[in-house]
């Protein structure tokens, strides 16, 4: 099982390459939209990234701001589905 | 202006300028996005995975209601190839979608006839006001509505006019059960990760809040009218249906393109740029774009189909350069813009 620090490691390096930030840029517990990393098709490319790297299909129901508001929501809601 | 993007630097393979974000040139003068240090490297494992699930969709829900898939249609070379597709390779029953920004050239209006017939589809055609339109794309290049992230890819006009296309086939769609809706973006306009996805208007719409806000503050309430769905219609709709677009799963150069939609009549239009082969404002857009950014927003997608070896970097900066002055003034004029009102917001 991975750690969640592993997790987010990965997810911001993701982060960093497809939307061209740079990593000191990310503000890990706000809201990747309102900061502007991402646009609204920013969440298929995470949910996208979510199915391939860790394996799992993110729902419609999963898809919203308690799971999706913010790396460290998302780091969270990665663990907790994997474990 | 075009003067300015003759001689900006540029990458020595792509030809991403250096205005681009992020962008970095080693000693070669060869790009990091060619040196894949900024790519997502995986876009065959994306390709070949959703080659597999699309067709398993198409095959589950084929044949299940009035129509299997909506084709947000505008007459240009690459959504005529996705039709033809549609109807061709996957034995789709199509119901074929135009929206009508009132820039639309006419011989793209008369190639639409021509293929909707010779391939024996449904069609239908949304027009909103012409006002509204104007009004849309005057707020769209005047105010910096849209992410930064979004405009690396496409222009603000532009996304402006796709938003209403996919909010009105998305409309049409739930209105009749339709499960899929295909449009003819490329790899290079769009990640590759987003191939196919499932619609979730419900996050999109909160996502998008703050960018439908500054349209309404600025247009008019009627800004619901064509970028909203009403409440009713999504508490009626059972499921969302899945965007597909399927060029991007077709290896196949501008060239052969042409030759495979020029049996069903399609001809290129004379009054458009070289980016574009249905729409007359796409110079102005990315004349827009151009002046508050200082890159072509068709750079990534050109750059993307050399790497690939689809496009030649020769044909590629000629189709660049290729915007014409009247198109961009005849659109200064309909929608009373100047350079400097313009040049009021300019991001770089």
């Amino acid at each position: 099982m991975e750690t969640k620090e592993k997790i987010q490691s990965d997810l911001l390096q993701f982060l960093s390459r497809q939307f061209f930030v740079d990593i000191e840029d990310i503000q890990i517990d706000k809201s990747l939209i309102d900061t502007g990393i991402i646009d609204s098709m920013g969440l298929i490319e995470i949910a996208s990234y979510i199915k391939k790297t860790h394996g799992f299909v993110v729902s419609n129901e999963q898809m919203n701001r308690d799971n999706f508001g913010s790396v460290l929501k998302l780091v969270d809601f990665i663990y907790k589905t994997k474990s | 202006m075009h003067n300015n993007i003759k001689n900006v630097k540029r990458c020595t393979k792509c030809i991403l300028s250096a205005n681009f974000p992020r962008i970095k040139f080693d000693e070669k003068g060869v790009c990091n996005f060619c040196n894949n240090e900024l790519l997502h490297s995986t876009e065959q494992e994306d390709i070949t995975s959703a080659t597999l699930e699309v067709q398993k969709l198409f095959d589950d829900k084929r044949g299940k209601s009035e129509y299997d898939a909506i084709v947000c249609y505008s007459g240009g070379k690459d959504s005529t190839y996705t039709l033809k597709l549609a109807v061709e390779k996957y034995k789709l029953n199509i119901l074929s979608f135009t929206l009508d920004n009132g820039f639309i050239s006419p011989v793209a209006f008369k190639n639409i006839e021509k293929v909707v017939t010779a391939l024996g589809v449904d069609h239908i055609t949304y027009r909103p006001s012409y006002e509204f339109m104007k009004g849309l794309y005057r707020v769209s290049s005047l105010e910096n509505i849209y992410n930064p992230k979004t405009l690396t890819r496409i222009s603000s006009n532009c996304n402006s006019c796709i938003s209403i296309i996919n909010i009105t086939s998305l409309k049409i769609a739930l209105e009749k059960r339709i499960p899929f809706i295909l449009a003819g973006f490329t790899l290079g306009q769009i990640p590759s990760n987003t191939i196919y996805y499932q619609n979730n208007y419900e996050f999109f719409k909160e996502s998008r809040k703050p960018i439908l806000d500054k349209f309404k503050s600025e247009i008019g309430p009627e800004v619901s009218r064509y970028m909203e769905i009403s409440e009713d219609l999504l508490k009626s709709s059972e499921s969302f249906p899945h965007n597909i677009n399927l060029l991007c799963m077709e290896d196949i150069t501008e060239n052969e393109i042409l030759e495979k939609i020029k049996p069903l009549g399609w001809i290129k239009p004379g009054d458009v740029d070289g980016c574009s082969t249905n729409c007359r404002i796409n110079s102005f857009n990315n004349y827009v774009h151009t002046l508050k950014f200082g890159y072509s927003p068709y750079e990534l997608e050109l750059s993307h189909l050399i790497r690939k070896n689809l496009l030649s970097r020769e044909e590629a900066l000629e189709k660049l350069f290729d915007q014409p002055e009247d198109q961009i003034n005849y659109a200064k004029s309909e929608l009373k813009l100047d350079e400097n009102q313009i040049l009021k917001n300019k991001v770089v």
